[in-house]
This record gives structure tokens, sequence and C-alpha cells, in this order.
């Protein structure tokens, strides 16, 4: 066989079905190896479409999720993708293909060091140079991607290594012997449970961890305790549906009770999390009152950020049933009334005045969240939308809520949503995007369209770089540099044009209507929300602020 | 701050340095042996936070190196 084809029989080896790319020359012989085979290839028209759908898939099913390129430009815009996977400590494998070897260091066309720009932003990457290594990498970027923290792996291979035949028996042998796993300390989590009991106001804070498949049992240790808890935006759909304590997001535009109850805390047990900035804000005044116990699959984390006291270095999984078992060794303790305390320190969502009649791009997400299935899929893109429903979102489970949470890509919430529909075929799944991040990934709605594939995308057009717009508002003197699209196309007719159906809402007296239709929809569909251009995301803590310093209306 | 690592991949050593960089430290001396492994010597001087950071993120290297993380 030739080196492509033992490209492709190593991802069905690995169990891959679907994989997202584009084609270019130096990867044609592995498209050459596709053409007659059992994986299925999702043509894309951009690249990083190409890393966010493969990244939407993985995040929406726990599974790896595999894009390809070509090399050159064809893999560095597979870049931002793979920090995205990086970031979110999302598993994918990324191929790309190489200029031929005897042109490597000539600036050979579409020639690039792929491995040396993707250094940092994968837990690995590999060039193969000889094709009898083909399978042994491909498994091994499987191994690596899955492994611990999970993240992206790049193979880049050459042209003539694709092209050259091997008998392919020996790539399958050269498995990698993985580390040894961490497994919690049993002295830890003793010390752990013994905080948990001497607490008057401890909060628990999960983060993306849990989307590794530990849901259920987070679940199970906050209903044991009844204690306030709150989520990262990585974690939503991790706390058990109607779980009263659950407070909801935490973070610079996090929900007051969950931000206050963090803030008066005298034991935070963070779980999968990485007191990243935007939750702490200023994190020498991050709940300075609690002792803080942390968990976490990488060492790296403890102390990054905040310094724990006790910390549970292992698979979230095994911490949480170790915490369990050790906790109902003895009389379990509850937290009702403080509980009950934490709840009151929020109310209503605290939402702007839409002046004239204005589409309110809250009013139109709290209606669409009441329509959707609970069941249902959704992503988002990056902004102000990003903020909104993440505040209102009550998925099921982990994984029916993708965002671009660490890095905060632009354009991911599309593809992303294309991606995970190919992996939950049977759910809705919803995109919920803004006029600028949609804009990035506009030809993507080919892709809806040649595969028909049934995503229902929410665009919430308020003709402005919105989050931009918002923090030039309050704290660039309203200087408006950049953020205005009131030129915006005409969404309805771009998506009919790609033979998409498209709803529009103009007027918050059709919302309800047009949201039922569309929802009710058979097929991909693009909802158009024609919002006012000035509602801001409340409540929000400035950056490098604390709770203390939380705004709910403009001053 | 001195640093005596194992590491597998040699390109390791240049990320290390790239690090060093952007945390606003000095890579101050190398001394690399690459052969079946690599052992790899280093010293940085710069700011106690930056390399606190710096240890921490070759740390998280060595960790996926390893395949433990």
């Amino acid at each position: 066989m030739t080196g492509a084809q033992a490209v492709v029989e190593a991802l069905e080896r690995a169990g891959v079905e679907t994989i997202f790319g584009y084609p270019g020359g130096a990867i044609m012989p592995l498209y050459d190896a596709l053409y007659e085979h059992r994986v299925r290839h999702i043509l894309v028209r951009h690249e990083a479409a190409a890393a966010f759908a493969a990244s939407g898939y993985a995040r929406t099913s726990g599974r790896v999720g595999v894009c390809c390129a070509t090399s050159g430009p064809g893999a560095t815009n597979l870049v931002t993708g793979l920090l995205d996977a990086m970031m979110d400590s999302v598993p994918l494998v990324a191929i790309t293909g190489q200029v031929r070897s005897e042109l490597m260091g000539t600036d050979g066309f579409q020639e690039a060091d792929v491995c040396a720009i993707t250094q940092p932003v994968t837990k690995r990457n590999m060039l193969v140079t000889d094709v009898n290594h083909i399978g042994a990498s491909i498994a091994e970027a499987f191994a690596v991607a899955r492994r611990g923290r999970p993240g992206p792996v790049l193979v880049d291979i050459p042209n003539d290594v694709l092209k050259a035949r091997t008998d392919g028996n020996v790539a399958s042998e050269r498995r990698e012997a993985g580390g040894a796993q961490a497994r919690v300390s049993d002295a830890a989590v003793r010390d752990a449970v013994a905080r948990i009991r001497s607490a008057r106001r401890p909060v628990a804070i999960i983060g993306g961890g849990v989307r590794a498949g530990s849901a259920g049992l987070y679940r199970m240790f906050a209903a044991m305790l009844g204690l306030p808890h709150a989520a990262t935006i990585n974690a939503l759909g991790a706390a058990a549906p109607g779980d009263p304590n659950y407070l909801g997001m935490l973070g610079m535009h996090g929900l007051k009770a969950a931000n206050k109850a963090v803030q008066r805390a005298d034991l935070l047990i963070a779980l999968g999390m990485r007191f990243d900035d935007r939750v702490t804000g200023k994190p020498d005044r991050f709940a300075r009152d609690a002792a803080v116990i942390h968990a976490d699959i990488d060492a790296t984390e403890f102390g990054k950020i905040v310094a724990p006291d006790v910390t549970l270095h292992g698979d979230l999984a095994d911490t949480l049933r170790a915490l369990i078992d050790e906790l109902a060794r003895e009389h379990v303790p509850r937290f009702d009334d403080w509980a009950a305390e934490a709840r009151l320190m929020g109310g209503a969502l605290p939402s702007d005045r839409v002046e004239n009649d204005g589409l309110s791009a809250t009013g139109v997400l709290d209606q669409l969240f009441a329509a959707i299935p609970d069941d249902a899929i959704v992503t988002t893109d990056v902004g102000q939308h990003q903020m909104w429903a993440a505040q209102r979102a009550r998925p099921a489970s982990p994984r029916r809520y993708a965002t671009s949470a660490g890095l905060g890509a632009m354009g991911f919430g599309f593809p992303a949503a294309i991606g995970a529909a190919f992996a939950n075929p049977a759910v809705p799944v919803y995109a919920i995007v803004g006029d600028g991040g949609f804009q990035m990934c506009l030809p993507e709605l080919a892709t809806l369209r040649r595969y028909d594939v049934p995503v229902k995308i929410v665009l919430i057009d308020n003709q402005n770089l919105g989050m931009v717009r918002q923090w030039q508002e309050l704290f660039f003197s309203a200087r408006y540099s950049a953020t205005n699209l009131a030129d915006n196309p005409d969404f309805v007719a771009i998506a009919r044009a790609y033979g998409i159906d498209a709803h529009a809402i103009t007027a918050p007296a059709h919302a309800a209507d047009t949201i039922a239709r569309f929802v009710a929809s058979r097929g991909p569909a693009l909802l158009h929300c024609a919002c006012h251009p000035t509602e801001n995301v409340w409540p929000m803590i400035p950056a490098g602020m604390t709770v203390d310093d939380l705004m709910e209306a403009r001053a | 701050m001195t640093c005596d690592l194992t590491l597998r991949d040699v390109r390791s050593v240049a990320r290390i340095v790239n690090l060093a960089h952007r945390f606003n430290c000095r890579t101050t001396q190398i001394a690399v042996r690459a052969e079946a492994t690599v052992t790899a010597s280093f010293a940085f001087a710069g700011p106690d936070a930056a390399l606190l950071r710096l240890r921490a993120q070759i740390d998280r290297i060595v960790s996926y190196e390893a395949n433990a993380t």
C-alpha cells in the first residue's frame, strides 16, 4: 500500500469515521486514498473551518476530532483551531501534507515549517519522514490527543512519503508506551474532605475538565453536599437540570449569585478548572477568605494563578469518586442554609433598556432557549451573544454546549455546529453567532447545503462588533473605532443564495412566531435577528477587578 | 534558576528558549546532549514570578513528552 493508504488505514484503526478538510497539492495522495475508502471526508470551504468543525465534533462526542489540510497556507490556516483546542483541552488530530522531502528547505511552493509553527499550539507534532512510520505516528497522535489532559496533535507528512510504498505492518507495531497516569492521593482526598466537613460556606466550581465524562459524578457530589456551585463557561451543562443550588456561570459576565457566593466562600472546591483571568479578575482579591482545594489532571495548573491549600492531581472522575467515597464514610455534611443564602445573592439578570421598540438580543435568546428542545446542542461564536447565551443556556450535559472559551476565536461557532451535527446526527444543533464572527465563515453555508446538515443558525445581528463596541463605550470614552458594521450585507439573501432556508425577525412582536417556525423547520436554516445596536452585556466585572466592582448598567 | 531535563524531543530545547524569551527571562546557559534521549541543562535569569511561570511551562512540556498528561 502507499503511505496515503496507510494513513487512512491508521485512521480506521483509530475508529475515525469522519474527517474535515480541504485538499491541495501536497496532500493529494491522501485525497486519492480517501476516494475509495470508508472514512468520510467532509469538504469545508476554508481550512480554519476544518479545525473548528473537528473541534465541534470532538467537544460534543468525546471522540477525537480529525482535520486535514495541505502544506503551507492550508496548514497555517489550521493554526487558530489548534490553539483553540489547546486552550480548551479538546482532543484533535490534524494531518497536513508537506512538500516533497527534496524540496524542504528550498522555499518551495507552498512550503512552511509547520512543525515549528505549531509547536506552541499542540501537545505534540511530528514530521513523518519514513513511510513505514506512518501507522505508528497516527496511532501515537491519537493516544497523545486523548491521554490525560486532551489536546491537539499534528502529523505532517511530505508528499513523497504519502506516495511511497509500505507493507503497512511495521507501522502498527511501534506503539508508544504511555507514562503512568496520575492517581489522586488518598491523603489529599482525606485532607480535602476534612476541609469540606469543617467549612461553613463552601462553593464548588466546575470547569472544562468535566467534559471528559464526569458530569454524573459531579452532580452526585454536588447533590450529596447540597452546596452552592458554579460553572466556568467550558462546563455549562455539568449541573443537573433544575438543580436549585446551581448558581450559573461565574466570571466577567457571570451571574451575580455565582460571583458573590464565590467571593464570600470560606472554601473553594475547584474541579477541573484553571482560574482563567476571565474567572478570577484580580487573583489576589479573588475569593480572598477561601481556602482552595484544586483538582486537575494537569499538575502545572496548581498554583499557576491561585495558590491551592490542597491539590488533587488526577483524572476528575477518579477524584470525584474518591471524594464521594471518603465523604460517605462518615456523616455527610449538608450546606442547604448556605446554598439558600447564596441563591438570594443573585436576582434577575439585568438587561439593557432597548429604545424605540428595537429588538433585544437578550429577549430573542430568552425566547429561543424556551423554544429549543432540552437535549439540543448549542454552539456559539465569540462576543456579546456568546455571553448572553452562556448566561441563559441550561444544556443537558457539557457535551451539549460548545464555545471557544479560552481562545475566544471568532468564526468558531458555525463550523463547530457543523462538526457537532456530524457527530450527533439525531440531535438538533443550534449555532448562535454574531454578525462579525458569522462573516468570518460565511462560505460554510455551502458545506451546510452540500451535506444537508440540519444546523440552525441564529444570527444576532447588532450591526456592530458588539463586545468591542461595549468596551469602547465603557472604557474608551465612546470612541467607536472600527466596530461599526452598519453596512452589513443582506444575510437572508446570502443564505438563500446558498440554498439555505432563511427567516427574519425585525421587531419584537414577530419574534415568538418566527422562532417557532424556525425551530419547527426541517433541514438547515438561518434566523436573522436584526437587534438593537447598543445593547450591552450585564452584569460585567471589568477586566482585572472583582465582584465588588460589578456593573449592572451603564453609569 | 537551573533545570536539568531529560527530553524525548530535542526540539523542546528551542521551545523552552522561546518561552524564556516570552516571559522576559534570559537563557544564560544551555548544554544539550542528544542521543537516544536528550539531556539538557539550562540556566535562566529573570524576575521570580516569570521564572516560576517558566518552570511550570517546562514541567508541562516534559509531562506532554512523557505522555503522562
